[in-house]
This record gives C-alpha cells, structure tokens and sequence, in this order.
C-alpha cells in the first residue's frame, strides 16, 4: 500500500523538481472506450500470465528467468501486433 | 519503518517511469510501432532497469532476508505454460492498444489524467474479473 502511495506521490515530487514546476500531463490520443478495453486487458494479462513489463521485463529478465523471457516475448509480440493493427490495418 | 521504505521505493519507481517517458502513451506507441515508424529509444529504459536489476538480484538470490531484516520472496515457477503465454498476449494487446502499462497507469492518474484514471479503473475491473473466473473454475474450460 505504501509503495502505491509513494508512486502516487511521484507526479507531484517531479513536478516540484522540475522547472516549470508541474508534470506536463501527456497527451492521450486514444478514445475513453478504447482505454476501457485496454484497461481491461491490461488488468487480466498479467495476473493471468503473473506479470507485467516491469514484473516480467525488468524484475524477470534481471533474474534471467526464461519463464519472463517467454512472457515478455509474448507481450512485446502482442503490443507491435496491436499497434500495427491499429495504425496500418483498421 | 518497512512502510516508509516501501513508500520511497514507490517514488523512486513512479520518478523513474517519468524521467523515462514511460508515462506517455505516445512515446509508448511509438515503441511499440515496430512495423513502422519505430522509436526505439524505450529499449535503452529496460535496458537500463535490467543492467542494475542484474546486479540487485544477483546480490538479492545470495541472501536470506532483506537489507532490513524482512523476508524474501522471490518467485520460485520456472514453469512456461499456456498461462503465462496466453497472459502475456493479452497484456501486450491492451498495452499496444492505450499505451499504458500497470505502472505508468498509475503514475499517470496522480498526475491528473482523467484517461489515466478511467483506464486504472478498468484495469482493476480486470482483475477482479479475473479472480471471478479463477474462482468460478473457468479456468479449467480454458484449458490452463
């Protein structure tokens, strides 16, 4: 629960080291029912596949688990996949 | 004194995936954009992470216990099955489709971002569906 808090509280300690003063929110071209449905992949895919980029692509590869190998083979697959659909299929 | 620990880490984490522009579904994107008009400039931040992680782990997996006493846990599956595939794909189609990942989400949401918050949301309806289906053995007609 505290590490949630801390990284809550990131945005406003960079905001405050940084020159202008605030974080400069980033701009989100996707539609709200776009993120609905990527927010719902996002929470099924890695409790299902037990991790994440940072749980799986950081943690796992440092560890050179071939397990977050397979794994983040398979997210970074699906993530160009998605995004190619997206920009050059659909 | 663990929570306050836990607590810097956090921040720690949530300032690294802003310096990083891990918390801009654009620079994500264009990460992601493999097939196109690649960026690849993300790969250094992993790459980054992986080579003090190495070290970190390495140090970790000689230990019993933490720097402050508390218990490891390390995860101990080796095993590549259909779920950490299938988990896997599934993840990378919603990260390819927003451009947010668990973290930068959240990191996101505290800086304001009402997309940010609504996808957080979401997410969290993910995983309760899937404890749901965990719970009601829909697992085993998917087959894992």
């Amino acid at each position: 629960m505290a590490f949630l808090l801390g990284m809550l509280a990131a945005p406003l300690v960079y905001g405050l080291l940084s020159p202008e003063g605030f974080v400069q929110a980033p701009r989100i071209d996707a539609s709200f029912a776009t993120i609905v449905a990527a927010g719902l992949l996002v929470g099924l895919g890695p409790r299902y596949g037990s991790g994440c980029t940072s749980g799986h692509g950081v943690c796992g590869l440092s560890r050179l688990s071939p397990r977050s190998l397979v794994a983040t083979l398979a997210f970074m697959g699906a993530g160009f996949a998605m995004v190619f659909v997206v920009r050059h299929v659909l | 004194m663990h929570r306050i620990t836990e607590f810097f880490v956090g921040l720690l984490f949530g300032l690294g995936l802003l310096l990083s522009g891990m918390t801009d579904p654009a620079k994500v994107l264009g990460f992601l954009h493999r097939f196109g008009t690649w960026d690849p400039s993300l790969a250094f931040v992993m790459g980054g992470a992986i080579a003090v992680g190495f070290f970190a782990f390495a140090l970790a997996k000689k230990r019993t216990a933490s720097f402050l006493g508390g218990a490891l846990h390390l995860p101990k599956s080796s095993q590549i099955d259909k779920r950490l595939v299938l988990g896997g794909l599934t993840f990378g189609a919603g990260w390819g489709l927003a451009g947010f990942c668990p973290g930068p989400g959240i990191v996101s949401m505290a800086s304001g971002e009402v997309k940010a918050a609504v996808f957080v949301a979401a997410m969290v309806v993910g995983m309760a569906l899937f404890e749901i289906a965990e719970r009601t053995g829909l697992r085993r007609r998917v087959g894992a």
